[in-house]
């Protein structure tokens, strides 16, 4: 009776007097409780895998701007001094309203195009509990600026609208690789011939392999879902380099597509791999804090 | 029965009091410093954790990489990316002991931890000095230490040395309170 009371204080007093032999075992533990989920960053390097847009979008209060040439047809050879003398350009800018959400404008002389767009990651990849992708909207409005179009067609106003709606789908697997998935929309309010359709449907895919810290492999191919009638266009792949120096991203890049533009990359490519009809060209990303972050 | 409580209490006597002499914190600050002529980055975290036993000296914190934020979304992912790899070392941390600090004392006392400065995978042994105050409940400290990029293998390239100091200034405050 008088026994047990005695055993479980000299038990209990033992344990108290072991306890601070445990002392570091115990701080260290302190750290391995878990402090909830961590965000994934840097899943590509720029705004664009190359063509297509990648999860990232501009920090808040950041500018990028971004010149992307695309020059003429790599089998033109030397007379053209294998397509060197001739270069399509695209001037953009985006804006970081939040950390997540942009805005921007471009010029692109392919077409005479103007472009309003707008990108939002509503959902981030996290680890250790969260989602395991990134979800990134996309929405771009372009106005085809031609004034003599080749078919011969007059254009007024909502005619020469085009629309593009995407979700980039992207995970960061591992230090080294990012993958991303990007199933897009195209509209056209007027389409050139009979037998082209206004609205398309394509299915991407992209991926960044680093080599290093600075460079990486990046690649990306869309598939022309089946269309009711059969154009006479083809599956846009592009694969490039991205190069880090600093304030600059360059992407050097070699593709199928010419135009810089949605509408243009993923449903008007004409020119094939097969063919050796390519285009070689870059991306330029400079990037400006004008507003504040904090 | 008044014997069994005085046990029950001596008891738990024992436990609270040893318990009572862990301090922690899980929003410890931790800032720096990288200052050139050409231009000053600065970052903070709020986020950094911090154990104090009071009972054996031993102190410890750790902080992720990723909670540092900087004034421009390209200088964090740079930090993030390119300098800190900070998938592959995701977090930062001292384990030391503190010696000079009388726990029975008020007001600030100057005080000396040493131990092991882990960040970048590379482990330093290091001394460094601060201030510890007992507060009501708990501690508060302070402290200021300089860390060299190259003695953490942080690679600075050629091209941006001019942009970020060889020497990093790192400023530590933490409110510790009773675990």
């Amino acid at each position: 009776m008088m026994r047990s009371p005695w055993l479980v204080a000299l038990l209990c007093a033992g344990a108290s007097l072991v306890h601070p032999l445990f002392g570091q075992d115990d701080l260290m533990g302190f750290f391995d409780e878990p402090t909830g989920p961590q965000l994934v960053t840097s899943v590509f390097k720029a705004g664009r895998i190359i063509n297509v847009q990648s999860p990232e979008t501009s920090g808040k209060g950041e500018m990028n701007f971004i010149i992307a040439h695309r020059f003429g047809r790599i089998s033109d050879g030397w007379y053209d001094l294998f397509g060197l003398d001739n270069a399509q350009m695209r001037m953009g800018l985006d804006y970081g309203i939040t950390d997540q959400l942009q805005v921007g404008i471009a010029r692109s002389g392919f077409g005479k195009t103007l472009e309003a767009n707008a990108k939002w990651r509503f959902v981030e990849q996290q680890m250790g509990g969260g989602s395991p992708v990134s979800l990134t909207a996309y929405s771009v409005l372009m106005r085809d600026g031609l004034r003599f179009p080749v078919d011969g067609l007059e254009r007024k106003g909502v005619h020469r609208l085009s629309f593009v709606n995407q979700v980039v789908v992207a995970r960061k697997c591992s230090p080294d690789v990012s993958l991303a998935l990007i199933p897009s929309l195209v509209h056209r309010n007027l389409v050139d011939r009979a037998d082209r359709a206004n609205d398309v449907a394509t299915l991407g895919a992209g991926f960044r392999y680093k080599l290093n810290n600075r460079l990486s492999v990046n690649g990306e191919y869309h598939y022309l879902l089946p269309r009711p009638i059969e154009d006479d266009y083809v599956n846009s792949l592009s694969l490039g380099l991205d190069i880090e120096t600093g304030g600059h991203v360059f992407q050097l890049h070699i593709t199928n597509s010419r135009g810089m533009f949605e509408r243009a990359f993923l449903s008007e490519t004409s020119s094939s791999w097969q063919d050796g009809d390519l285009y070689f060209g870059f991306n330029i990303n400079r990037v400006f804090q004008v507003g504040q972050r904090r | 029965m008044s014997y069994r409580a005085f046990l029950f209490f001596l008891v738990m006597g024992c436990g609270f009091g040893a318990k009572a002499q862990q301090f922690a914190t899980r929003s410890a600050h931790i800032a720096f410093l990288s200052e050139t002529p050409l231009e000053d980055i600065q970052a903070e975290s709020h986020e950094a954790s911090s154990i104090f036993d009071a009972a054996t000296g031993q102190i410890a914190f750790q902080v992720p990489i990723l909670s540092f934020h900087f004034p421009k979304a390209l200088m964090e992912e740079h930090f993030n990316e390119n300098y800190m790899e900070s998938e592959q070392f995701p977090k930062a941390s001292f384990r030391g002991t503190v010696s000079g600090l009388d726990t029975g004392a008020q007001g600030e006392q100057e005080v000396t931890a040493k131990g092991v400065l882990e960040m970048h995978g590379v482990a330093l042994e290091r001394e460094v000095k601060g201030t510890m105050t007992r507060s009501e409940t708990g501690w508060s400290i302070v402290a200021a230490f300089s860390v060299p990029c190259t003695d953490h293998d942080i690679d600075i390239p050629k091209v941006v040395s001019e942009n970020i100091a060889e020497i990093i200034e790192v400023t530590l405050s933490a409110n510790l309170e009773p675990r």
